[in-house]
């Protein structure tokens, strides 16, 4: 009986080796190796040089048993496998033991991996959604890798955290009224527990006496200036300009924001300093006062930013250190 | 700018170096190198021949050239002595020179521009109000008398400008009318300046003395009070003085040596009303004060002398100068001196003579035949607190206050505060105060735009600039103006 089809040469190969369990070695033959060796059992097909491996483990003497193959053993055709019958039949406990539901479970980070997984599959799922423009998306304050790493505990990769984040800033794109809930629901966990951006700025409101009150900062000082339409006349701590700062400069920096917009004569202003030294409320005030003046007039925000009334100087003192007389200062070289 | 060419011989630089220069040097003296190096490095521009100058005899690298590697300097030393080097500073100032250039008073500049607007006080323009805000100088007359009697301080900053010039403030005017108006009715104006740092109090007293100058009053200035009672001048008890007084004679001379020299006219025109046969040379009736004021020559008669004056001052007659007395840095008289009795009992101030004579006409005890006035700052440099005079003015001022407004509280004495010093309450019982502040807009701008014509303020005096100044001054405070504009100038 001659094989008609493939499928059925393939199960002809199949009852070849189940006859020749006995005896056969213990590694299955690969697809190819059985073609081939199909081939050189059947008359039809010209021999094979590379056929002989296969057919020496039937006999001990491979030159003898090419020329004569036995003949009591006759290639039937195993019945074809039915692979609908085999899906649906239930697979009951073949495993002795649990296996995880997600794979990641063998991986270094799992939870991460599975959070990657699923914003990998969302983006395939809703890659056709439309997008608006990155400005005008709600600012968000993604999870740094640094967060992430202290909040799962696992070694997260900065390659795959930066192609993670790719996904997540994509989807986050998706058109607000057409972002499916699963996404909104996996962006989550990528937000940083405190949102900087929801933090609106509070407008300065101007009160019924037409005073604005702004608070600056620097160093250790803190000033609370009240600003009001007027003459050019300035109270600290109830205290003349002229008597709370004895150095010029400090007078000239706690007027700044009215000097560098030449409103220095229609503002009074009446500020509280706490904190610090001369300079630092000096400077501190300088913020106040330029806040204050912003409420009155907030057109002057890019004259006042490029006088340097905007920016609030981070600097503080530098902490010493161990080791050192004082931040930086080196103990002083002493010979033996 | 250097012309490119030699003006004289129409040669460029260049050549000139070339043609002044010697024949070369080497030909004359192996050993020195040629010049042509340091001639050719100097500055392009000047047209000065620089051969003309004589040869630099040896620096480092004229030797290092002649000599090859000059070992000598480059030895190692390490545990040699350093050379020490006897710097020539050329002499060391004398004792008291340095603090005679400390204190010197410099009136004018040379280098300051001339203000063309400027005009000298007439005797009536202190007390008129169509002067207030203009900037006036003082004549040169009256510059000798003011400084005859120290009336200008080296803090202030006359040596930058040309003259000497004030600005007439409103106070200015206030205080002048109110001094006329004291001497036409033969009374006496008892006031104290007051007002917080640098807002120009002996500023004013100048600007008093100056109106009594050029209207011909005798004053009599005590410029710096804690000379007075810081026990830096002798002291000596007056006799048949109950309780004991103490004259201070050094002190005494030297005022009335300044009082001589400021009111020489002024005494040469007033005649003594009685003999006078306790000076060292006795005076008749009908002489000239200035006659006892010249009799001051030595410390023993000086209180003497001063006495005689004053009294004389004082004699009702017909046709005496109005008495213009002040006192700078009052909170120095108004407390405990640091003088000692005889039994190391300290000296009220108002035990020394000299101060009770300030303190009885500024607490109206005294009265000045021609009318005239007493005038009190109060300094706030260097100065003692004196908690019963400082009451004393926020009294008086806040009582004058309530004369325009009546709803203002007058401080009263604290009483669980055991400071205070009646003596000092009794003088200051009735005085007017003058508190001092800033200036306004109108006076800040005739000021700033004097310092610009007279090249000391090197901007634009528009609005903005008067309104910067003033703001950062605290509010118009003159000294501060000049803190805050002219001297940061000062390198």
């Amino acid at each position: 009986m001659m094989p008609s089809s493939r499928r059925g040469l393939t199960s002809a190969v199949r009852g070849v080796c189940k006859a020749l369990d006995g005896t056969a070695s213990r590694r299955p033959p690969s697809l190819e190796q059985q073609l081939r060796s199909l081939r050189l059992s059947s008359p039809a097909l010209a021999p094979v040089p590379g056929s002989r491996r296969c057919l020496s483990t039937e006999s001990s003497d491979p030159a003898g048993s090419r020329q004569q193959p036995p003949p009591q053993l006759a290639i039937t055709a195993a019945a074809p496998v039915n692979l609908a019958s085999l899906a649906s039949r239930p697979r009951l406990a073949e495993h002795a033991r649990v296996l995880p539901a997600s794979a990641s479970y063998f991986s270094r980070t799992p939870v991460f991996n599975e959070h990657f997984l699923e914003v990998y599959k969302l983006s395939r799922t809703y890659a056709n959604l439309p997008v608006i423009p990155s400005a005008d998306a709600e600012r968000v304050a993604w999870k740094t890798l640094f967060d992430l790493r202290q909040t799962l505990g696992e070694p997260v990769k900065a390659t795959e955290y930066a192609q993670c984040l790719k996904l997540v800033k994509r989807l986050h794109l998706i058109h607000p009224d057409l972002k499916p809930p699963a996404v909104t629901d996996a962006l989550r966990y990528f937000k940083r527990d405190v949102q900087g951006f929801l933090n609106a700025p509070k407008p300065i409101a101007i009160d019924k006496f037409g005073r604005a009150l702004g608070v600056g900062r620097r160093k250790a000082s803190v000033a609370h200036a009240w600003v009001v339409e007027g003459d050019g006349q300035v109270l600290i701590n109830g205290k003349t300009l002229a008597d709370y700062f004895g150095r010029v400069h400090d007078r000239e920096s706690a007027v700044w924001a009215l000097h560098a917009t030449d409103r220095i004569d229609k503002y009074n202003v009446w500020a509280r300093v706490t904190g610090g030294g001369t300079t630092g409320q000096a400077e501190a005030l300088k913020l106040a006062v330029a806040k204050a003046l912003m409420a009155h007039e907030p057109a002057l925000k890019p004259a006042l930013r490029r006088a340097g009334c905007i920016t609030r100087d981070p600097r503080r003192v530098e902490r010493k250190k161990h080791g050192r007389v004082k931040a930086r200062k080196m103990p002083t070289w002493v010979k033996r | 700018m250097s012309a490119p060419n030699c003006l004289r011989c129409l040669v460029r630089p260049s050549a000139a170096l070339r043609l002044s220069a010697p024949p070369p040097a080497s030909a004359l003296k192996p050993a020195t190198p040629p010049l042509t190096a340091a001639a050719s490095r100097r500055a392009p521009f000047s047209t000065t021949p620089a051969a003309a100058a004589a040869p630099k005899s040896s620096s480092q690298g004229q030797q290092a050239a002649a000599k090859g590697h000059v070992r000598k300097g480059k030895r190692l030393t390490l545990k040699g002595k350093k050379k020490q080097k006897s710097l020539d500073h050329g002499k060391s100032p004398l004792p008291g020179e340095r603090k005679a250039y400390r204190k010197r008073i410099t009136l004018s500049n040379d280098n300051a521009i001339k203000v063309p607007w400027l005009t000298d006080l007439a005797a009536p323009d202190l007390a008129d109000p169509a002067n207030v805000g203009k900037v006036l100088a003082l004549p040169p007359t009256t510059q000798d008398q003011l400084r005859a009697s120290e009336a200008f301080k080296p803090t202030q900053t006359w040596g930058m400008f040309r003259q000497p010039a004030v600005l007439v403030r409103k106070e200015t005017v206030d205080l002048t009318q109110r001094m006329q108006e004291a001497a036409a009715a033969r009374k006496v104006l008892r006031m104290v300046v007051t007002g917080n740092k640098v807002t120009g109090k002996s500023l004013m007293l100048l600007q008093a003395m100056t109106h009594a100058f050029l209207n011909e009053w005798v004053v009599i200035h005590l410029p710096e009070a804690q000379e007075l009672t810081t026990a830096v001048t002798e002291y000596a008890p007056l006799a048949d003085t109950s309780p004991v007084q103490y004259s201070q004679p050094v002190y005494a001379l030297k005022l009335l040596h300044a009082i001589r020299k400021a009111n020489a006219d002024v005494l040469a025109k007033t005649f003594t009303v009685s003999e006078h046969s306790e000076l060292p040379q006795s005076l008749p009736a009908g002489s000239p004060l200035l006659a006892i004021a010249n009799q001051a020559k030595e410390v023993d008669s000086a209180w003497v002398i001063f006495q005689a004056l004053w009294n004389e001052l004082m004699a009702p007659a017909p046709n005496r100068p109005p008495i213009l007395l002040s006192l700078d840095g009052l909170a120095h008289v108004m407390r405990v001196s640091d003088y000692r009795s005889p039994a190391f009992e300290p000296i009220h101030a108002f035990d020394l003579a000299l101060v009770r004579l300030f303190t009885d006409a500024l607490g109206g005890a005294v009265k000045f035949p021609a009318g005239g006035a007493v005038l009190g700052a109060t300094s706030r440099n260097n100065s003692p607190r004196s908690p019963s005079m400082e009451l004393a003015l926020a009294q008086r001022e806040a009582e004058q206050q309530q004369q325009q407004q009546p709803g203002v509280e007058v401080p009263q004495k604290d009483p669980f505060f055991r400071g205070y010093d009646e003596r000092v309450d009794a003088v200051l019982r009735s005085v007017q105060v003058l508190r001092l502040g800033g200036v306004d807009r109108r006076e800040a701008r005739a000021l700033l735009e004097y310092w610009a014509a007279s090249g000391m303020l090197r901007t634009v005096v528009d609005e903005k600039a008067v309104a910067e100044k003033w703001t950062l001054a605290g509010g118009g405070v003159l000294g501060e103006m000049e803190r805050a504009s002219l001297l940061t100038m000062r390198v």
